[in-house]
């Protein structure tokens, strides 16, 4: 098993069609029952910004570890780069949405004829001309970044000259400089304001760490799938043990993140600050527990042995409860402003796009791995990476 | 009163290589001393997986009940205060020390535990073969079988000779 | 196991295993230099200052100290903040390196492990001095007592209690384990019968032992596993003092990861400047290699590069909340009468860690010392902005007033340099700055030649 490209078979490719399939099918049928409109576009914005947020990920987790010089990584890399492959799909879906009525569905300080003080001390930000601009500055970036990335990542290999490593690092770093940045502001942008009355200066950092955690997930079932087929015959046991730390800490992280956000504000017991847990813990309790319950007590609890991260066993049916979970996350983050208890639940609209939505980022991932082998043979440190052995 | 033949290698990688070698001829290795850690001594000394995790698992679990329960039963039952208008089982308020406790219990039970499976301590009489075992000498004990000691002693001298080692002593 | 030659080496010179523990042991033996005795004479006049300080504050009380009703904390809790900072470098470089497999630790980890006790120990007088009753500090800790009263566990201050208490004794005991080797080591190289028995005694027995070994690298990995996230709840727990209030400047959510970023920005400065030093007055310089320093600088940059972006999210989040008064203590920050200290903050946090951007300054050890030391001034003046800041111009407006620190308060702090710099001077002398055991483990992988066994 040489140095392979990923090569799609008609199985993949009929069961990412009919994913797709189910979410147009989904979208569909939700207009023609009557759900209504706010629900539909929050819907497409959650997933929009999931699937956004873990190509955004993947791109980082080969930045963070480009700039550390880290050898092992250099194995899985090829994964991260291929999720990375959905951000300008994400621009123009978003796009769409936020064009066709979305921004006025989804955002309070939209209806102008309606703004109250507070919302007229925030409009120097939230307008609709900056919030665009601001838009189009982040998705230029990225995709600039992550092109430019990819770029010099394939040069590298095909020719092995150190100076396309080098613009490799350069790239990398700047991208995580600039997501540091973007992460937050576009969190702000498109989910902070939904509850636009309300703020928390963590936010930010706290909606990446959420991404974080299911991006490490979505890697590691990716991964375990690939294996699966036949390929990355040269990851070992070693290799998925970092990815289960990784998961296990990054999970920790953002428990660490919720419980510091939640804390403060129920502490100090703010009017205008509780309401947002308030209404989340009134109408949306269940999804409230069940967010923790998959976030973190099922990685802390099930990951902690060293065995259990070091093999699929236990580690696959927990990245796929933690892909779940942190989709939950962004569930409570955006359904209780947009639609509210009441018109809110788990139905057709948030299983069916959903499933439309992974098909079509697995479409994507799996057409960017197929581009370039998947073993980046003349990476400075790969042959690090195929002797490794640790001890812990 | 056990003998015991001691000898030393300079360099870790010679030190397992012989070790396989001493194995295989049936030596029985009471011990091996090394300046560092060395990977694969374990395998060779068939040592078990350490129970220490065990324990701080356990002592961490006990540490984070006994202290989100002391908490509890203070501010529910022994003397509920009014603090700012917090609930009296104001669970948030609660985690930080609990966590502490946890992590307290769990670090100070094993690293006794820790102390107590290697009889080390203060005061613990530390039986020196080499003094440059702490230094850079890989040193090996092997026992001798006093049944047959003569007969024994020179087996083994002959193995470690062969095995690479230097210094081989007869320790009584 | 491979390395790659793109790599640094970690250790320089070539070394054997024997020239290592010859190398690190030997400023041990000896007499000390004429630099260690000035060192050590300044630190002790610093030392003397600060008892004289204590005097006064525990024989006249508090009213020796610059405080008054609307700010009733200064200098003190500053210098507690300042302090428990600076420690939580020697627990990230012992323990979230080590889960990071970051080899380059080995030859700080020691002595940030043993800055890291001395500064808690700076820290945690604060806390105990302030008290204004200091025979009564027992109060603090959960006792049956015939007050028939528990301590207050809805209270930050008491979560500090068990934070740092906590931290200190497993930040002790984590710092031993990992000596108690290299104690071994002393002990059979000792000369005399005295330095025999003091380190027979204190290496608790330990031979080297393979057994022995493998269970210390299992309690090594766990109590890493364990540190790391308690460096994290620590000074999380420290920041909940500061986010849990509602006045303006004092609540807001950002602050646990934001202090945490900050304290690892404060401690590897300190730790940089410790370094520097000793690795020249000690002749390690091949064991703290550029390379190191290279790596620390990084650290600082992206630590240096979180406080900064959180800087930004607050300044910007006043703004956004419409809320007046946040809005207006970010402003009175940046433009009041205390303009100067949040400008010395913001340049020394903010601007020059972004220096280390440039490969010539990382490498520079002259420049890397003297941005080391702007980086604490900055940190220092960020608690004391956070503190006094908030506090002098809260709701009511005729409450308002100044504050400044008063000769004893002033004496305190230099108290405390001068025991963290005596007790750091005595380190030297008495244990091993490097942790000789480590440093040996990684030398065939990333000493400067790739040693190889000497059979073939």
């Amino acid at each position: 098993m040489e140095n392979q490209k990923f090569i799609q078979t008609k199985k993949l490719s009929t069961l990412i069609y009919g994913m797709i399939g189910v979410g147009i099918l989904s979208l569909a049928v939700s207009f023609l029952i009557g759900i209504g409109g706010e629900r539909i576009a929050a819907n497409l914005l959650l997933n929009t910004y999931y699937f956004l947020a873990l190509g955004l990920i993947g791109l980082f987790l080969v930045a963070v570890h480009t700039i550390a010089e880290s050898g092992w990584h250099t194995s899985i890399q090829r994964i991260g780069e291929a999720m990375s492959a959905f951000i300008p799909v994400a621009g123009i879906l978003m796009l769409l949405l936020f064009v066709f009525g979305g921004l006025h569905l989804l955002y309070e300080w939209t209806h102008e004829d309606h703004l109250d003080e507070i919302l007229l001390k925030k409009v120097a930000y939230l307008n609709a001309p900056f919030f665009y601009v601001r838009f189009a500055a982040y998705f230029t970036v990225w995709i600039v970044l992550a092109y430019f990335i990819r770029k010099y990542s394939l040069l590298l290999d095909q020719s092995g000259d150190l100076k396309y490593y080098r613009k490799f690092r350069i790239f990398s770093a700047v991208f995580v400089v600039v997501l540091a940045i973007t992460s937050s502001t576009s969190a702000w942008d498109w989910l902070m304001s939904i509850d636009a009355h309300w703020f928390s200066t963590l936010y930010g950092w706290y909606v990446f760490s959420s991404m974080l955690a299911s991006g490490t997930a979505v890697l590691i079932i990716l991964l375990i799938a690939l294996k699966r087929m036949g390929y990355m015959g040269h990851v070992n046991k070693e290799h998925i043990h970092d990815l289960g730390k990784y998961l296990f800490g990054f999970s920790i992280f953002w428990a660490y993140l919720w419980f510091s956000q939640y804390m403060l504000i129920w502490y100090a017991n703010i009017p205008e600050e509780t309401v947002y847990f308030y209404e989340r813990h009134k109408h949306f309790s269940t999804i409230f527990y069940v967010n923790l319950i998959l976030n973190f007590a099922t990685p802390f609890f099930a990951l902690m042995t060293r065995n259990s991260k070091r093999g699929a066993l236990i580690l696959l049916p927990v990245s796929v409860i933690v892909f779940v979970g942190h989709w939950i996350d962004l569930y409570q983050l955006i359904m209780p402003g947009v639609v509210g208890g009441e018109q809110s639940g788990i139905g057709i609209p948030e299983v069916g796009i959903t499933i439309g939505y992974t098909g079509l980022f697995l479409f994507f991932v799996f057409r960017s791995l197929s581009k370039a082998p998947l073993i980046p043979k003349n990476h400075p440190f790969y042959k690090e990476s195929l002797e490794y052995h640790t001890q812990y | 009163m056990n003998r015991y033949i001691t000898a030393y290698y300079l360099d870790e990688e010679n030190l397992l290589k012989g070790l396989g070698q001493l194995k295989a001829k049936g030596l029985k290795i009471r011990d091996v001393l090394t300046p560092f850690p060395v990977h694969g001594v374990d395998k060779v000394l068939n040592m078990r997986r350490s129970r220490l995790t065990r324990v701080a698992f356990l002592a961490g679990a006990v540490g984070a009940l006994l202290g989100f329960g002391f908490q509890a039963w203070i501010f529910t039952i022994d003397y509920p205060l009014n603090i700012g208008g917090k609930p009296f089982f104001s669970v948030p308020s609660f985690m930080p020390v609990t966590f502490e406790l946890t992590v307290l219990f769990s670090a100070f039970a094993m690293v006794i535990a820790f102390f107590m499976s290697n009889q080390l301590g203060p005061g613990a009489k530390a039986l020196i073969h080499d003094e440059r075992a702490t230094d850079d000498r890989f040193l090996v004990v092997v026992e001798v079988d006093d049944s047959r000691a003569e007969e024994n002693i020179r087996e083994i001298e002959l193995a470690l000779a062969e095995a690479g080692a230097e210094g081989i002593t007869i320790k009584a | 196991m491979y390395t790659s030659p793109l790599r640094e080496p970690l250790i320089r010179g070539n070394k054997n295993y024997k020239q290592v523990t010859d190398d690190i042991l030997s400023p041990m033996a000896g007499k000390p230099s004429k630099y260690w005795y000035a060192g050590i004479t300044l630190a002790g006049i610093a030392l003397l200052f600060g008892a004289w300080a204590t005097f006064r504050t525990v024989f006249y009380g508090i009213g020796e100290w610059g405080l008054n009703k609307t700010i009733g904390w200064g200098w003190g809790i500053t210098n507690f903040v300042w302090w428990v900072g600076i420690g939580h470098a020697g627990t990230f470089i012992s323990a979230i390196l080590l889960l990071f497999r970051q080899k380059w630790r080995t030859s700080i980890n020691r002595s940030a492990e043993a800055m890291t006790l001395i500064a808690v120990m700076c820290a945690g007088f604060f806390p105990l001095i302030h008290m204004g009753r200091l025979l009564l500090g027992f109060y603090i800790f959960p006792y049956p007592n015939t007050r028939a009263l528990w301590v207050n566990f809805n209270s930050p201050l008491l979560w500090d209690v068990f934070a740092i208490s906590t931290y200190f004794a497993v930040s002790l005991v984590f710092w031993y384990v990992g000596l108690i080797p290299d104690l071994g080591t002393v002990r059979d190289r000792a000369t005399t019968k005295i330095r025999k028995a003091i380190y027979g005694f204190l290496s608790f027995g330990w031979t080297g032992s393979a057994r022995h070994w493998s269970r210390h690298e299992t309690v090594s990995l766990i109590l890493a596993g364990l540190a790391a996230p308690l460096v994290l709840s620590v000074h999380t727990i420290v920041s909940f003092d500061f986010a849990t209030s509602v006045i303006p400047g004092w609540h807001t959510t950002i602050f646990p990861p934001y202090f945490v970023s900050g304290a690892i920005f404060s401690g590897f400065a300190m730790v940089l400047t410790l370094m520097i030093v000793t690795r020249k007055a000690l002749n390690l310089e091949e064991y703290i290699t550029l390379n190191h320093i290279e790596s620390m600088n990084k650290i600082i940059i992206l630590t240096g590069s979180i406080v900064g972006i959180a800087y930004l999210t607050e300044f910007f989040i006043a703004w956004y909340s419409g809320v007046e008064f946040e809005t207006y203590a970010f402003f009175n920050r940046a433009f009041g009468p205390y303009a100067w200290a949040y400008w010395i903050m913001m340049t020394c946090n903010v601007i020059t860690p972004q220096l280390f951007w440039f490969r010539k300054i990382r490498m520079s050890v002259v420049l890397t010392f003297i941005i080391s030391i702007f980086v604490n001034i900055g940190m220092w003046f960020e608690r004391f902005v956070i503190v006094v800041t908030s506090l002098h111009r809260d709701f009511l407006p005729s409450s308002w007033t100044m504050y400044k620190p008063s000769l004893v308060e002033v004496g305190l702090y230099v108290g405390t340099l001068g025991l963290f710099f005596t007790l750091f001077l005595l380190f030297i002398r008495v244990f091993p700055v490097i942790a000789v055991a480590e440093v040996k483990s990684v030398l065939k992988s990333s000493g400067e030649k790739q040693k190889t066994t000497d059979h073939e």
